[in-house]
């Protein structure tokens, strides 16, 4: 709806005008000249033979540490393939993903892009992003890639990017606090909130859990329902059970929110029904709550603001039945449908996903890696990592399932579970009114995904 | 008499009262500012740093760029604010000394441009800006910028005209002065406090402006002030630390320039407000 | 150079960025509006006539955001305005180190909407806030109080937030408009024998009416219209419970549903455009232009 070339052309030649005299009356015009110089540059570097080919790339989780480190592979990179130019876009974290799809939807010069679990979907829809199944084929380090790793950026059988780590939940707690108390290290929900109320003592400010109401809430009722519902729950289809009813509508759902309300209403800070990601963990860092589940890039955020020794880590809770649902996030690199440049951004690509560039990434920033070789490294199999592994080690207990990233409705359900829970949590709802809510919306979502 | 010494006590309990209100934030970011990382979230709070640490400071112009985003927000900031005097000088003087037909319908216009609200049109003027091969340029955002106060600064501006006798630039016309002359020669500089006020505003809306640099600015070395500071908001924290150093950074130039316009500001304003 | 030359020629080049970057992009924006315009999916756009506007007024968090609007920029502007209007008499006088009291005074304005979101939800933050921690030092509080994540609190935090941000702007601009009310006429009304009292109402106060009717018309406006300040500090948590429409429009353009965002825009629109006519009208003022 956005092409109305006749507007288009008025509005190019008026904007020039006005463009035109303004550089004149006042800004000296240096701004044009180096900016717009190098995109020109940039498609012209496409076409001819031996010139400089120039790289376009967006990130979208980003953070000055891993920017910086992004670029020094990046950097790396550049000197190994002399014609190639990457420029890095870094957008702030919290607007990246909408800066981004309002490029891509422009067509923007853009050639590599941060995809995440969260929208590839979406960006696969709207025809944003090029399959790299063909280009995988002449990667010898393509076997070595974990199939978690390549599930999580396909959409059916094919691929849209390659992870650059891998994100998976784990349990941090504060080891000196459980021993002061004696309490042992909670294996299943029920532990965990009993030992969070246990350690809850609002004269001293301190609390059992770092609870999330905020942003990202769905995360911890959504995996204590799954949980619950353990055996009975469709692994490739995780909001529905085998039976195709929603993994709300039964009776151990209802258990599972009872005790997640009990968590909140008696083990947790009553300001936390507003906490997102920092306050969460910013809680656990400072001393005020005693257990956090988080993915693994917070352990360098945990190494910097906390004494070793005062935390440690453990594997994701279990329901009644022994089992925990889990499940890897990642985001990671594609390359865009309209890129005029697409083998030299595969070669980039291939460079960052090197098992040597991955591994240094990883530790760096605090993923899981991509490479199974990767377990070989001996920093994965010590510390706050190792629990993954053991995690990963024991299928029986800790189930894998895909998540719902498939269904267009997914990217709304965070801020429908979000608010719905508030008003549960701040008991203007009942957790069965609750469910229903949750149990209506993937009815609804299911509906959606199967009518088209 | 009593009751006069009572009135300037309570005057003065109250100008101290609202300067603790309106100081404490500043202050807070100050100090916290000078904090070392580990210090800002400690528990119990500390109102005063244990030790003073230049470490966010440092780490904002090293590991972010700050020198970079503040020579930026300046050209932006800077180029558009003259560019909408310039524009909108123009239009006010127009709107104040003539009457002509539409001249009701155009003041309406300007107010209706204050009414709409902005985001709907930011996905529209990006594929704009796109065509026009305008993204990551400064150009971008030094035309919106104007465009956005033009109604503003016109509506200010066209309040200081009013002030200034229209036999002034007469006597100038009759002089051999031609319109444009007399407008710039006799008519500006009488003007000055209102245009240095209309400036600063226009200025400070421009210098805090986020989610269009956000958009329309991709490569790091064009980044404004506002978008350096954005980044310090992590997924999993907000650095506190840099952001403070940040803030202190970015209001200094307004505070100069308040200090320097302050005359300006309210003698210009004060002008404006005079009713003929 | 003819009048009607020189006249429409310096109009024009507003008239063209305005067209170009305001009205034009605003028009393009209005169409999403009346189309199911969902970035998850763009291959299905259609029309679909007022739907958006039929499912914004059936939910719930449209409704809630519409009366916190009310909230929001009644409460903002009225504490904004007498706080303001008390602080520009009591500037009205010369007095030693009113220049730097100014400058302290006045800076709030000089920041960012979002960045003072961020700031008071820092400050109002229950663990780490330092208001928390001042009221329990006082004695005033024995709790700590969840400012922002309790509903009740919520709204009256985040309008706190914007009154301390909004109070410099009716200062800095009441002022000026107090200081040009010329000396004679309080001459005539201490002749008079008029207290300070009565002098503020018949002098001063029709003197500077127009700037109060311009300034909080304005106002009115941008306070409607800018979703900065809350997005960052609550984002319109908890349980939407903080939402006004602007914010709500900057959460469902973020979430990708453009058209429901579009929607709420063209709503926003209609009730800025139905007040300030309500408003012109019943303050009678046609010259509301002038400062």
């Amino acid at each position: 709806m956005f092409t109305q070339s006749g507007m288009k052309t008025i509005s190019k030649l008026a904007v020039s005008s006005v463009a035109m005299a303004l550089v004149l009356s006042a800004c000296g015009g240096n701004d044009n000249n180096n900016s717009s110089g190098a995109s020109a540059g940039a498609s012209a570097g496409s076409s001819a033979g031996g010139e400089k080919v120039k790289l376009r790339m967006i990130e979208s989780l980003t953070s000055d540490t891993r920017t910086a480190e992004l670029q020094k592979m990046i950097d790396a990179f550049e000197k190994a393939n002399s014609n190639i130019d990457v420029e890095l876009i870094s957008p702030p974290f919290d607007q990246a993903d909408n800066k981004i799809r309002t490029m891509l939807s422009a067509k923007e010069d853009i050639d590599i892009v941060e995809a995440r679990d969260l929208n590839v979907a979406e960006f696969v829809n709207n025809g944003y992003l090029e399959p790299l199944n063909e280009y995988t084929k002449n990667w010898s380090e393509f076997s070595t890639v974990t199939k978690t790793a390549l599930d999580v950026g396909s959409i059916g059988d094919k691929l849209y990017f390659i992870s650059n780590g891998l994100y998976q939940r784990q349990m941090f707690y504060r080891a000196d606090w459980l021993k002061d108390a004696g309490i042992a290290v909670p294996k299943t929900y029920q532990e965990l909130v009993d030992a969070s109320i246990k350690l809850t003592d609002k004269s001293k400010n301190r609390y059992g859990f770092s609870f999330r109401g905020g942003p990202g809430a769905n995360s911890v009722p959504d995996t204590m329902v799954l949980a619950y519902n353990g055996a009975n729950v469709n692994t490739s289809d995780a909001m529905f059970l085998n039976d195709g009813k929603s993994i709300y509508s039964s009776p151990e759902a209802k258990q599972a929110l009872d005790l997640y309300l009990k968590l909140f209403k008696e083990g947790s800070p009553a300001d936390s029904v507003g906490w997102g990601f920092s306050e969460q963990v910013q809680a656990f860092t400072s001393g005020v709550t005693a257990f956090l589940l988080q993915d693994p890039d917070v352990i360098n955020t945990l190494k910097d603001g906390m004494e070793e020794g005062t935390w440690a880590t453990a594997p994701m809770p279990t329901g009644p039945s022994g089992v925990a649902l889990i499940s890897a996030g990642g985001a990671g690199w594609g390359i865009t449908s309209f890129s005029t440049k697409k083998e030299a951004a595969w070669k980039l690509i291939e460079f960052l996903s090197s098992n040597e560039q991955n591994v240094e990434w990883s530790k760096s920033y605090g993923t899981i890696p991509i490479h199974s070789t990767a377990t070989e490294d001996a920093y994965f199999n010590d510390g706050p990592y190792k629990t993954l592994l053991d995690m990963t080690a024991d299928p029986k207990t800790f189930v894998n399932y895909k998540p719902p990233f498939n269904y267009p409705a997914n990217s709304k359900f965070g801020t429908v579970s979000m608010e719905t829970g508030q008003q549960m949590l701040l008991g203007k709802a009942s957790v069965e009114e609750t469910l229903a809510k949750w149990d209506k919306f993937w009815i609804d979502a299911k509906a959606e995904l199967d009518a088209k | 008499m009593a009751a006069k010494a009572t009135l300037k006590g309570l005057k003065i309990v109250y100008l101290a009262l609202h300067l603790a209100v309106v100081v404490f934030p500043l202050y807070w970011i100050v100090i916290t500012s000078f904090k070392p990382k580990g210090e800002i979230f400690k528990l119990p709070i500390t109102y005063w740093p244990t030790h003073f640490s230049l470490s966010n400071f440092d780490r904002i112009f090293t590991v972010s760029k700050f020198h970079i985003y503040i020579m930026n927000s300046l050209i932006v900031s800077i180029v558009s604010a003259v560019a909408v005097i310039i524009i909108s000088i123009l239009c006010a003087y127009v709107m104040a000394r003539f009457s002509f037909r539409g001249h009701k319908q155009i003041m309406l216009a300007f107010f209706l441009t204050q009414m709409l609200p902005g985001f709907v049109s930011l996905a529209p003027l990006y594929l704009m800006m796109s065509d026009m091969g305008l993204t990551n340029t400064r150009m971008s955002l030094i035309l919106l910028y104007t465009t956005g106060s033009i109604a503003f600064s016109t509506i200010m501006l066209r309040g200081f005209f009013q002030r200034i006798p229209a036999s002034l630039e007469e006597a100038a016309m009759i002089d051999g002065c031609s319109r444009i002359t007399s407008l710039f020669r006799i008519i500006i500089p009488v003007m000055l406090p209102g245009i240095a006020s209309t400036f600063i505003f226009a200025f400070v809306q421009n210098w805090n402006e986020l989610f269009q640099a956000v958009m329309f600015i991709d490569t790091n070395s064009l980044k404004t002030l506002p978008v350096g500071m954005n980044s310090f908001v992590l997924k999993f924290d907000i650095d506190w630390g840099s952001m403070s150093a940040g803030t202190v950074i970015s209001v200094i130039p307004t505070i100069i320039m308040f200090a320097f316009a302050q005359r300006y500001i309210v003698e210009g304003l004060t002008q404006g407000a005079e009713k003929g | 150079m003819k009048q009607r030359t020189f006249i429409w020629l310096s109009l024009f080049p507003a008239f063209l960025l305005l067209a170009v970057f305001t009205f034009y992009p605003f028009l393009r924006g209005v169409i999403m509006a009346f189309q199911n315009y969902e970035l998850f999916n763009l291959n299905n756009v259609d029309f679909i006539g007022l739907q958006n506007f039929e499912t914004a007024f059936r939910d719930s968090k449209f409704l809630t955001a519409l009366q916190n609007s009310v909230y929001w920029v009644f409460f903002s502007l009225v504490f904004q305005f007498f706080i303001g209007l008390a602080l520009a008499l009591m500037l009205k006088k010369q007095f030693r180190g009113r220049g730097v009291y100014q400058g302290f005074v006045f800076y709030s304005w000089a920041l960012s909407g979002f960045l003072i979101g961020l700031i008071w939800k820092w400050l109002f933050n229950s663990q780490y806030g330092v208001i928390n921690d001042l009221l329990l030092k006082i004695g005033i509080i024995h709790e700590r109080i969840g400012f922002l994540s309790d509903p009740h609190w919520a709204m009256f935090s985040v309008i706190v937030a914007n009154v301390w941000y909004g109070i410099a702007f009716f200062a800095i601009m009441l002022l000026a408009a107090l200081q040009s009310v010329p000396g004679e006429l309080y001459e005539a009304a201490d002749i008079d024998g008029a207290n300070a009292f009565r002098q503020f109402f018949n002098v001063t106060l029709p003197y500077i009416m127009p700037t109060i009717i311009a300034t909080t018309l304005l106002r009115v406006i941008w306070i409607f219209n800018d979703p900065t300040l809350i997005y960052g500090m609550t984002n319109g948590g908890p349980a939407g419970s903080t939402h006004v429409l602007s914010s709500l429009l900057m959460e469902k353009l973020l979430a990708g549903n453009y058209g429901m965002a579009s929607a709420i825009g063209v709503i926003m629109l209609a009730i800025l455009m139905l007040y300030t006519i309500f408003y012109l009208f019943v303050t009678k003022s046609e010259k509301v232009g002038d400062f």
